[in-house]
């Protein structure tokens, strides 16, 4: 025998259209508890949405303008990185370069020299990151400074001159064409000054570049620390559509034979990718507390229905149905209120989302000069998932079927003798 | 004579805030298959707490019950489910229906709790059983379109579809003016010959009383008296 046809259980279409049309008694009830749960779905999704987009921004932003998909780096540099340490640097560069380029799923790749610096402009002085770019294409090809240019233009092969970021202009209170004076020190210690013009200002809405980063030649770059054809860093960038853990290993066992280092842009960030998590975390925590309540309304739904329906179910138990097959129909009852709630939310959402995935959010409108904690410029945009869309509809639902298993167990154990006298 | 239930040294008792209350004091009962029985007696009498033994929505405190060749004595919840959807029908006072179900899928509703699963078998029996009492043409309705009477029809059918060993009534008339109540008692009494179906009542209604074959008034828990009669015959 076969579910359906096992006696004393009511089968599945009997059940749900049974609940269907019980919850149809009182419409009322019904659509007031829909419309609680509907209200927290919409504003889960919603969160979900956009938790989802900003992450994704922000993950663009890390990889277009930081990190890039993948670095290089001379043994025993990425341990110590918080220093910039310049005893560990890359040699070879353009035979480490042609070799990385043959991996499958390299895109480009682009010599970088990270060190650390000062920069003066004879007022103040504030400590910061600077960064040596090969102007000649290649850095072009690996990260998106260019788009990221909001005031003057980006600096021409040859041409001695520094990318500020957005926010050291601002404490400077530097315009394009104005001069800074780059204080730095060699790998043998000895202190060098240059005097620099400001050729484009750079805002990222990534604080690492906007607020302590400047960007210089590498040649430049080199000049002032002392070093011959060396890079701190190679990075990578993949194809469009390359499948990146596939492309990464590949990278690793390539590299790692000519004993450098590869760390990938999820490793390279974890410490933003565990704070992300652990927001994500907390927001879907917090918004849950709403969608609880909603399903305190279902468990009252479908207590009230169980109380007032307790000389029906008596009789249901006298015709032989079992406690189970009385519990199961309550379990419809109420996992059919919350995907009903469910969908009009989850609907509603849809076309928010849509709208938020396409016009986006303004930040600044929204936060002010407020730091959100995430890379992300200007707006932010919701991520339109069909599939997380489906999925928190149907976890609403199993979870007002889980909010009615008091009435529905309650209901189940009440002798049927009892249940019939039930006036 | 084939046996469709047996009450031997029945007892139920209850205990409601501390107090135990006897509500059936030793009934012995044998209800032959094709009975036609009316439990009689004034409230408190024990008439519901019997009908519920019959029918399996109770066991007793002491005694035996046995419908067909099974005693009902230590089952568990489930199984005594399962007995109550193989071998019982019940018509209760107040109908009973399921309001949200139409004539049809209430009288169905059984046959799918049995496990019936061949829909057009469940139709077959279920537009029979509506021919039957007198329905057919209001099947697709709602209970609550319908008069007491037809209601009462209804649970009839539904009471009878599964082809039960015993159908239990407990006061169907109760709920019914007087000219209703004679026709469901008449049809009662045609699906009785019609179908060798048993059917015992618990009542308080003369007119019930008179169409049985066999009356056993209760009183205080006991067998006052058991009498075989005629019953009240109609021509059909």
């Amino acid at each position: 025998m076969t579910p359906e046809t096992l006696p004393g259980r009511l089968g599945w279409l009997a059940t749900l259209r049974l609940a269907w049309r019980n919850l149809r008694r009182n419409k009322r009830r019904t659509w007031i508890t829909a419309v609680t749960v509907s209200l927290a779905v919409l504003l889960l999704q919603l969160s979900i949405a956009v938790m989802i987009g900003v992450e994704r921004q922000s993950y663009d932003n890390l990889i277009n303008y930081q990190t890039a998909h993948a670095k290089l780096y001379a043994a025993g540099y990425f341990e110590n990185r918080e220093e910039l340490p310049l005893d560990y640097t890359l040699t070879d560069l353009e035979a480490l370069q042609a070799s990385v380029q043959q991996v499958s799923g390299v895109a480009a790749t682009t010599p970088r020299l990270a060190f650390q610096a000062s920069l003066s402009d004879g007022v103040d002085q504030v400590a910061c990151f600077g960064t040596g770019i090969q102007l000649a294409g290649s850095d072009t090809e690996v990260f998106r400074i260019p788009q990221a240019i909001v005031a003057g233009e980006y600096l021409r092969p040859g041409e001695e001159g520094m990318l500020l970021g957005s926010g050291l202009a601002e404490l400077f209170d530097a315009e394009v064409g104005d001069w800074l004076t780059v204080l730095t020190k060699t790998r043998d210690g000895a202190y060098e000054a240059l005097d620099l013009p400001i050729v484009g200002i750079v805002g990222t809405g990534n604080p690492v570049i906007d607020r302590n980063t400047f960007l210089v030649s590498l040649e430049t770059a080199r000049y002032m620390l002392d070093l011959q054809e060396e890079a701190t860093e190679v990075a990578v960038r993949f194809s469009l559509g390359a499948r990146e853990m596939a492309t990464l290993r590949a990278l690793v066992e390539r590299v790692e034979q000519l004993g450098y280092e590869v760390k990938g842009w999820r490793e390279a960030e974890a410490d933003f990718l565990a704070f992300a998590a652990m927001k994500r975390l907390g927001s879907v925590a917090m918004l849950s507390i709403f969608v609880v309540l909603a399903l305190v309304g279902v468990t009252n739904t479908v207590l009230m229905a169980a109380f007032e329906r307790t000389r029906e179910v008596g009789m249901l138990m006298a015709m032989g149905l079992r406690g189970g097959g009385v519990r199961k129909l309550f379990l419809t009852e109420g996992a059919l209120a919350g995907l009903l709630g469910g969908a009009v939310g989850s609907l509603l959402a849809l076309v928010l989302i849509a709208y938020l995935a396409s016009v986006g959010i303004n930040i600044t409108a929204l936060y002010g000069e407020m730091d959100i904690g995430y890379p992300v410029k200007d707006r932010m945009y919701a991520a339109l998932e069909p599939l997380t869309l489906v999925v928190v509809w149907l976890a609403t639902g199993l979870a007002a079927a889980a909010a009615s298993l008091y009435p529905a167990a309650r209901a189940s154990r009440r002798p049927p003798v009892e249940a019939l006298r039930h006036a | 004579m084939t046996v469709a239930a047996k009450l031997e040294e029945v007892r139920k008792i209850y205990r409601t805030g501390g107090v135990e209350v006897h509500a059936v004091r030793g009934v012995s009962l044998e209800i032959e298959s094709g009975a036609f029985l009316s439990i009689a007696g004034p409230s408190g009498s024990g008439k519901t707490t019997l009908l519920n033994l019959l029918g399996a929505l109770d066991t007793p405190s002491a005694g035996t019950v046995r419908i067909g060749d099974r005693t009902t004595q230590g089952l568990s919840a489930r199984t005594l489910a399962d007995f109550r959807n193989t071998h019982l029908g019940f018509v209760f006072q107040t109908f009973n229906l399921i309001p949200v179900l139409t004539v049809r899928e209430n009288v169905e509703f059984p046959l799918q709790l049995q496990g019936v699963a061949e829909r057009g078998e469940r139709r077959r029996r279920v537009d029979e059983l509506l021919g039957e009492v007198g329905l057919h043409g209001l099947a697709e309705r709602r209970p609550g379109e319908l008069s007491g009477g037809q209601q009462q029809r209804v649970a009839i059918a539904r009471a009878l579809v599964k082809n039960p060993t015993l159908v239990l009534a407990d006061e169907p008339t109760a709920n019914i003016d007087s000219e209703t109540a004679l026709e469901i008692m008449r049809l009662m009494q045609q699906m009785n010959e019609r179908r060798g179906t048993t059917f015992v009542f618990s009542t308080h209604d003369p007119l019930v009383m008179r169409h049985a074959t066999r009356l056993v008034r209760l009183l205080d828990g006991q067998v006052a008296s058991d009498e075989r009669q005629g019953g009240l015959r109609h021509d059909t």
